[in-house]
């Protein structure tokens, strides 16, 4: 079943053609990558797909709702988490009340019920929150303002927050930069977690460590154009991909 | 009183003359906006504070009236410049408010110490010699002498400043900041400099606009400030945040419409009607007239 | 006593003014509208007593309820857009409140009297506590029962989901959305709020001081209302508590031989906090040191 569909999807940023017709998709419990050269519209992709800026042309599909045209926080409604490149928490609040934002409180339910999870903490939310901290190890923090965090703890409580919204199509930005081999392991040990939990994820990376050993399937885009696609090991002996990232 | 058709021309002809000072203080907010992307609430403060320190000085000095017109400036250049340094240089710009907060706490010192030194009382600005004796009647509508005077010296700053930006390295250094601070400070641009060079060119903007509204009103008050202040903002609203060109225009066409609405409801009322202009540009037209598309972020 | 009980009310007014300001602050938001919805609470609940000889609680709740319907209006373009722009439009929006009532006459006899607001002069005469025989330290009781009301509810506010979502605004608008959290309408029911308990305050002022008039009703006390959570931080709700205590308790009221040195002092005030204490003067470390103070002396007293 495909998750996310992207269709001739094109944006331009004054002369920049940042997406160039772009075809892309996601499976149910699939781990898709997508890499290229810096400025090849990775994060661009990611950011039309949350609907930070709208596209200029195509259509993007999650399941069978068509976002054009959606809010962001629609989006996150119906299932698209993310992280982010440069982490984004909420500095000033708890590891335990970031997550717990991101609980879901609203397109499920009656109205009733959506207004009283705004003033009650719900057996069910404390239990998810607690849940997912156990599984960044960040329990024992709990309390800590977010922004007093390490940076290692950062990513993972972005992450531990992507999840909270219960999402079907998670969205890493490069998530592994500024990270130690050890680390690299970790996250993608977390990685398949996910997977293992019904969630598609959608990988942009640098770091080849991680791409090459969590995808099931890479995507290489090239100036905003997709120049290849396959399984790993196939991409990694791709004369064009070579070019594109060494010129040669 | 019948209101014809001539009289509405007449009074909208009057009020975008008179629109030229907002034009300026227009173009004072959105160099400084263009700048560091914030809002200086101080700005038109500073401007009328720049033309009581030159009408002050050449009052004390004896000097020509020409002379308040070069000393208002340069003073509201320099009150700028402090401005700058007492609100938006040292505050880490994280804490999105606290430029803003203090500016408005500058607005209120200021406003305040010229109250305190005024006793409250307005003071006469003298008037512009041979200027404020002409009327120049061209068919039925007549043309004020002093109002072609604030156009004129309003146009020629303006132009001056537009020229400044694009053509001198301290425009390129200045739009370099702006847009790309991190990669300025690489090629060695001091961006605090070129800030403070840009608050010390829109003060003089301001200390103009301040000496050409007291000059045409005949005088100088404090209960000019909060006026000057709004419509300045609403011109760089309208005219579309960031342009230079939009507040110019937006300006002249807001002196216009408020003459008008002097004209058809009095003057208890006419700034009622202004400032829901704004709004109505919110509710439709929220990017102003020639504003890039705003990111809602 | 009668002078002491009358700086207890100013400070209520202020406090609950500052609270209306709070609220907005904590999505990140600046607004200089709380005096025209303080203007409109004082105006609706005053006309309502005088005019129409209702009883005083339906009249502040209707005038609490119709400031923050006009918050809301006030709210809703402008906060669709960038945070300045509601600056912006709130300064414009304040002014444009006290320019009707600088112009609003309405007025007819009521037991032989003529009432109501008279434009320029203002609106005299609403002596709703006065004719039914409240004493003054009742009034004072009244003012800070409300106080004490809204100081329990925004200090829950922060027990709840709901603050957190007000934080989380304040703390970064794309990760909110992007968690799902629909910003601009939690922002514009944050604006109604405000306005709500600005209303509030302005019924309760025009009642106690029996005498409105526009110029009552500035910027200057626009800006006095950001002031109080910005001063005091926004670190938890009893910051703007100290900090109305601060200002209108000591600068304003305890200055008195200084004159309008006073208003000077205000606004110097303010560009020194926000230079040095950009968390305001209750922050983070304040608190901490308190709790340490606190657990000492607790020490000591074993």
């Amino acid at each position: 079943m495909t998750v996310l569909s992207i269709k001739n999807v094109s944006k331009r940023f004054g002369g920049v053609l940042a997406v160039d017709d772009l075809d892309l998709t996601v499976d149910k419990g699939e781990i898709v990558g997508l890499i290229g050269p810096n400025g090849s519209g990775k994060s661009t992709t990611i950011n039309l797909i949350c609907g930070v800026f709208p596209m200029d042309k195509g259509s993007i599909k999650l399941f069978d709702n068509d976002l054009k045209g959606l809010a962001r926080y629609e989006r996150s409604h119906l299932g698209i988490a993310r992280t982010y490149q440069n982490i984004r928490l909420f500095g000033g609040l708890t590891v335990w009340q970031n997550v717990w934002i991101a609980t879901r409180q609203n397109g499920i339910g009656s109205f009733a019920k959506k207004l009283g999870a705004l003033f009650l903490r719900s057996q069910k939310s404390v239990e998810a929150v607690d849940e997912l901290l156990d599984l960044f190890a960040l329990q024992n923090k709990a309390n800590i303002a977010a922004e007093n965090l390490s940076f290692g703890e950062q990513r993972r409580l972005e992450l531990a927050r992507a999840l909270a919204s219960e999402p079907k199509l998670l969205l890493l930005d490069e998530p592994a930069a500024g990270m130690n081999s050890e680390e690299v392991q970790e996250l993608r040990d977390r990685i398949f977690k996910v997977r293992d939990l019904g969630i598609s994820v959608l990988l942009v990376e640098h770091v080849m460590e991680l791409v090459m050993n969590v995808t099931d399937r890479i995507n290489v885009l090239n100036f905003g154009k997709k120049i290849a696609e396959g399984k790993p090991n196939a991409i990694q002996g791709n004369a064009l991909v070579q070019e594109a990232y060494f010129g040669s | 009183m019948v209101i014809t058709s001539v009289d509405v021309i007449q009074s909208i002809i009057d009020g975008i003359l008179y629109g030229s000072i907002y034009a300026l203080i227009g173009v004072g907010f959105t160099l400084i906006f263009g700048a560091m992307q914030k809002l200086n609430m101080a700005y038109a403060a500073s401007s009328i504070a720049g033309a009581y320190c030159g009408l002050g000085i050449s009052a004390v000095l004896s000097l020509n009236l020409l002379v308040t017109f070069f000393l208002g400036p340069l003073v509201g250049g320099l009150i700028g410049i402090l401005v700058y340094l007492v609100c938006f240089r040292f505050i880490p710009s994280r804490e999105h408010l606290g430029s803003l907060m203090a500016s408005i706490g500058a607005l209120f010192l200021i406003d305040e110490i010229i109250v305190h030194e005024t006793d409250g009382s307005p003071l006469n600005f003298p008037e512009l010699g041979i200027f404020s004796e002409a009327y120049f009647l061209v068919g039925e509508f007549g043309f004020r002498g002093d109002l072609i005077f604030v156009l004129i010296v309003s146009l020629l700053a303006m132009t001056s400043i537009i020229l400044m930006l694009y053509r001198t390295k301290y425009g390129l250094a200045a739009r370099a900041v702006s847009q790309q601070m991190n990669a300025a400070i690489l090629c060695g641009i001091n961006p605090h400099k070129v800030n403070a060079s840009t608050f010390f060119l829109a003060g003089v903007l301001g200390g103009l606009a301040g000496c050409l509204a007291a000059a045409a009103v005949g005088v100088i008050s404090p209960l000019l400030i909060l006026p000057l202040t709004i419509k300045g903002l609403i011109a760089t609203v309208i005219g579309g945040l960031g342009s230079i060109k939009g507040a110019i225009i937006a300006g002249l066409l807001l002196g216009g419409f408020e003459s008008l609405f002097l004209l058809v409801r009095g003057v208890n009322e006419r700034d009622i009607y202004v400032f829901l202009l704004l709004f109505l540009f919110l509710v439709f037209k929220p990017n102003g007239m020639f504003g890039s598309i705003i990111d809602r972020d | 006593m009668e002078y002491y009980f009358g700086i207890l009310q100013t400070l209520g007014f202020h406090v609950l003014l500052g609270y209306s300001a709070y609220i907005l602050l904590l999505t990140g938001q600046l607004s200089l509208a709380q005096v025209g919805f303080f203007a409109i609470g004082a105006y609706a609940s005053g006309i309502l007593t005088v005019l129409f000889e209702w009883h005083i609680f339906p009249a502040l709740f209707i005038g609490a309820i119709a400031a923050g319907c006009m918050a809301f209006m006030v709210g809703f373009p402008a906060l669709r857009i960038k945070g300045l722009m509601l600056v912006i439009a709130t300064i414009a929006f304040s002014e444009i409140v006290r320019l009707i009532f600088f112009n609003l006459r309405w007025r007819f006899e009521i037991n032989g009297l003529e009432v109501g607001p008279d434009g320029a002069q203002g609106f005299r005469e609403i002596r709703y506590f006065a004719a039914n025989g409240w004493e003054i330290y009742e009034i004072v009781w009244l003012i800070w029962t409300m106080v004490a009301v809204a100081t329990i509810l925004l200090w829950w506010l922060d027990q709840i989901k709901a603050g957190a979502i007000l934080r989380a605004i304040g703390s970064d608008e794309l990760a909110a959305e992007s968690s799902g959290i629909n910003v601009t309408s939690v922002k514009i029911v944050a604006m109604a709020c405000g306005g709500v308990i600005a209303g509030l305050s302005g019924g309760l002022y025009a009642h106690s001081t029996t005498y409105v008039d526009h110029n009552t009703f500035t910027v200057l006390l626009a800006t006095f209302a950001v002031s109080y959570p910005l001063v005091g931080g926004l670190k938890s709700v009893f910051g703007t508590l100290a900090a109305v205590i601060f200002i209108q308790g000591i600068l304003i009221e305890g200055l008195r031989f200084l004159g309008d040195y006073r208003t000077i002092l205000f606004g110097a005030l303010i560009i020194l906090v926000m230079n040095f204490k950009p968390k305001g003067i209750v922050d983070e470390n304040f608190v901490k040191g308190i709790s340490e103070y606190l657990r000492l002396n607790k020490k000591l007293i074993k």
